[in-house]
């Protein structure tokens, strides 16, 4: 029986509640949780800490331009099942000759071909009851990808290549899918269409409060109410690429090891801020909107 | 019963059909939907499938179920505010709410708690107060009605009550809901008038000192009506800074490409015949078709100027995108038989090379395609005509709004060349779309 109860994040991770609720109810329907949002808010994290906070096995398929079903399903190793078969006949050669020693097949049988089968991450986590299966940014994939899921996402069915064999999963015990997207491509409907799907909106700073505490409890308060300030303030100027909380989470383990006051003071004045700031055009942009002139700035860019 | 949801929804331009009816209701028979609020997010993990969905999927919502009709660009507030549906809710809890009586945003507030209450917010209110009890006797006398702790417990059992509230009845209130909209006036009937949106009726969550609401669901409701993200981009506008991105999410059609290794049969076989019968697998990797982009740009003349910042922002966008397979180059007008590989159009590059190019290449034109007739000479034509014959994939976007083709001669005869589509999201969505249907 999968596990249906409802999760609210764990020590290590703030789950909002509409996410939690949508998470609940995707375990709840046997159907796949789709999360978009922003990058850096936790998408690719609730499947990991939701395994590990609840102790369940962990399926990863992390997607990228070249991927397809095969490797996420399940293929047939051609090579290895053609060399063995090679030995066979090497094999034979070599008795009629009076060989003793013969090549080894390591174990597999060339008849049974579900020996030449190697199951990737969905055909695992389909054979392994209550497990979560993690499918990371699938807008990455080529366009057939998403496509070609439809058929096992609503059958709950993989049927193995060659081998034939079939891996099938009730309802009950379909493993709690979740599946990334940074929307750098359009879904197609059908697919959508078969998820539950979420948006994670971006944390208000109530919320990033409690998210900061999570991940670094000993940072003082104070410190963290300015860079929040700062933080929220940088988001709101324009820029192409606005930070996000990973960006604050990493600004912070580096501000972290300033006492106090150190800290609020480097805070202010924006060093490190390299963690938070991606593009040369941002940079530029917060240097003509908060600093005057460029030396003042070049200074405070670079800690240290 | 909610059989005119779908109907209903769809007239917000969301994708409501039959299956969201089933899955809605397969969702209530698995308990997931005990509360109003959440039946809002329920039918949002369903119908809405992109955040330009949200704000419709709210305004529907609160159409459908609450009878608020939230104007164009009208704040959530001011919306619930003159609504007969809030009016009636006020009317009927006015025990419960008098304290606040007089603070409207309070009130709007409390109004929202109680619509966008969940079944696990009343579960974390249960779980909640066994600490309220043991910790903070003290705060007992903030609720105001409950004078013993008897009454106090028969609330927290009709709290439990209604989160076991069986199909059939919430159903049973969703009907009366849905003939309060087709106008059979049922007084008390409605949904809020039957003991409230909340379990507890008059508003026991904000009275037991444990607020729910405020950072819940009716904040993201209000957020959501604000924020343009949340709303569709017109399809059919100009490209602009805007809408740029929802261009480009069509533009990504065009890519394809497969990669995968599969085992050569011919080349094993036949080296292996060769090695005498010791057949070793031979691997070759299916080719990728490239995805290439060649820009074609009229980038001079008068009539070009008012869209010039719009095709340099699209193609901003696709050069971050596309860094390594695009190319663009330049033109005046009309290409004749040459075309320019600067801005400035002083190094040329004859047509003959271009059409040495991969097939396989995608040209879009860009240009209003507007100019006096004499300038499109025969050089001109045959050019066009060796693009389209050698580049299958090649279509034209022009700016100037489609209504003014016809009357353009030179619009009409240049699409007569080439495939033309308006510069706009939903035209660049066609014209890929129309490429894509090219297969040499």
């Amino acid at each position: 029986m999968a596990d249906t109860t409802f999760w609210q994040g764990s020590e290590s991770y703030l789950c909002d509640k509409e996410l939690a609720q949508a998470f609940h109810m995707s375990r709840v329907l046997g159907m796949p949780l789709l999360i978009e949002g922003e990058p850096g808010t936790g998408k690719t994290e609730l499947p990991i800490q939701y395994a590990k906070d609840q102790k369940l096995e962990l399926f990863v398929y992390p997607v990228g331009s070249k991927s397809n079903v095969d490797q996420f399903v399940a293929r047939f190793d051609h090579v290895k099942y053609l060399r063995d078969s090679q030995i066979e006949i090497l094999n034979a050669q070599r008795e009629e000759k009076g060989l003793e020693n013969k090549l080894t097949t390591g174990g597999r049988d060339t008849e049974a071909l579900a020996d030449y089968v190697i199951k990737g991450p969905a055909a695992q986590a389909f054979s392994t009851p209550n497990s979560v299966l993690l499918i990371d940014e699938i807008d990455k994939a080529p366009r057939e990808f998403p496509n070609d899921l439809l058929y096992a996402l609503s059958h709950r069915k993989f049927i193995m290549p060659e081998s034939g064999e079939v891996i099938e999963v009730s309802e009950e015990n379909m493993p709690a899918i979740i599946i990334t997207s940074n929307r750098e491509q359009e879904l197609p409907t059908a697919f959508k269409g078969r998820c539950v799907y979420h948006y994670i909106h971006f944390p208000e700073p109530e919320i990033m409060q409690e998210i900061i505490q999570k991940h670094h409890p000993k940072i003082d308060n104070k410190v963290v109410d300015v860079a929040i300030d700062i933080f929220y303030h940088l988001r709101k100027i324009g820029l192409e690429r606005a930070p996000t909380t990973r960006e604050i989470l990493n600004w912070l383990k580096y501000i972290k090891q300033f006492s106090s006051s150190d800290a609020i003071d480097k805070i202010q004045q924006l060093e490190g801020i390299g963690a938070l700031i991606k593009t040369q055009t941002d940079l530029e942009k917060i240097q003509r909107t908060l600093f005057k002139s460029p030396d003042d700035y070049r200074k405070r860019s670079m800690p240290n | 019963m909610l059989a005119t949801l779908p109907e209903r929804f769809r007239e917000f331009g969301l994708p409501a059909d039959v299956r969201t009816l089933l899955l809605l209701q397969k969702s209530m028979q698995k308990g997931l939907v005990k509360t109003l609020g959440d039946m809002y997010q329920v039918l949002k993990s369903i119908i809405v499938k992109d955040p330009s969905m949200m704000g419709p999927y709210t305004r529907a919502y609160y159409d459908y179920f609450l009878n608020i009709d939230i104007q164009n660009g009208e704040r959530l507030n001011d919306a619930i505010l003159r609504s007969e549906t809030f009016r009636k809710w006020r009317e009927d809890n006015f025990d419960a709410i008098k304290d606040i009586e007089d603070d409207l945003d309070k009130l709007v507030n409390q109004f929202l708690d109680e619509v966008h209450l969940t079944s696990y917010d009343i579960k974390e209110i249960i779980d909640g107060r066994d600490i309220f009890d043991n910790d903070d006797p003290d705060l007992d006398d903030a609720a105001d009605d409950t004078d013993s702790d008897g009454i106090r417990e028969s609330k927290l059992d009709k709290l439990a009550d209604y989160s076991d509230l069986s199909l059939e009845e919430l159903l049973e209130r969703m009907k009366k809901v849905a003939d309060r909209m087709k106008g059979k006036h049922q007084g008390g009937s409605h949904w809020i008038g039957t003991g409230g949106i909340s379990p507890y009726g008059h508003g026991g969550a904000a009275k037991g000192g444990i607020r729910v609401g405020g950072t819940g669901g009716g904040k993201m409701a209000r957020k959501v009506l604000n924020d343009r993200k949340f709303f569709p981009v017109d399809m059919d506008s100009l490209v602009n800074d805007n809408n740029v991105d929802a261009a480009l999410a069509s533009l990504k059609g065009v890519i394809e490409e497969t990669a995968e290794e599969k085992l050569n049969v011919k080349k094993t076989i036949k080296d292996g015949l060769k090695r005498g019968g010791l057949f070793l697998p031979e691997m070759e990797s299916v080719s990728n078709q490239k995805f290439q982009i060649m820009l074609l740009i009229d980038n001079g003349g008068y009539s070009m100027d008012p869209y010039i910042h719009t095709v340099r922002e699209l193609f901003k966008k696709m050069k971050t995108r596309f860094a390594h397979d695009l190319e663009t180059f330049y033109f005046h007008n009309t290409i004749y038989d040459r075309v320019y590989t600067d801005q400035y159009r002083t190094k040329p590059l004859m047509v003959e090379r271009l059409l040495q190019k991969d097939p396989n290449y995608r040209i879009f034109i860009i240009g209003d395609a507007s100019m006096g007739s004499y300038e499109i000479n025969r050089t001109s034509i045959e050019t066009y005509k060796a693009l389209t014959k050698k580049f299958k994939k090649t279509v034209w976007l022009n700016p100037e709004p489609m209504k003014y083709w016809k009357h353009t001669l030179t619009i009409n005869f240049l699409g007569q060349l080439v495939d033309m589509y308006p510069l706009t999201p939903k035209g660049i969505e066609e014209a890929v779309r129309g490429m894509n249907k090219r297969r040499d």
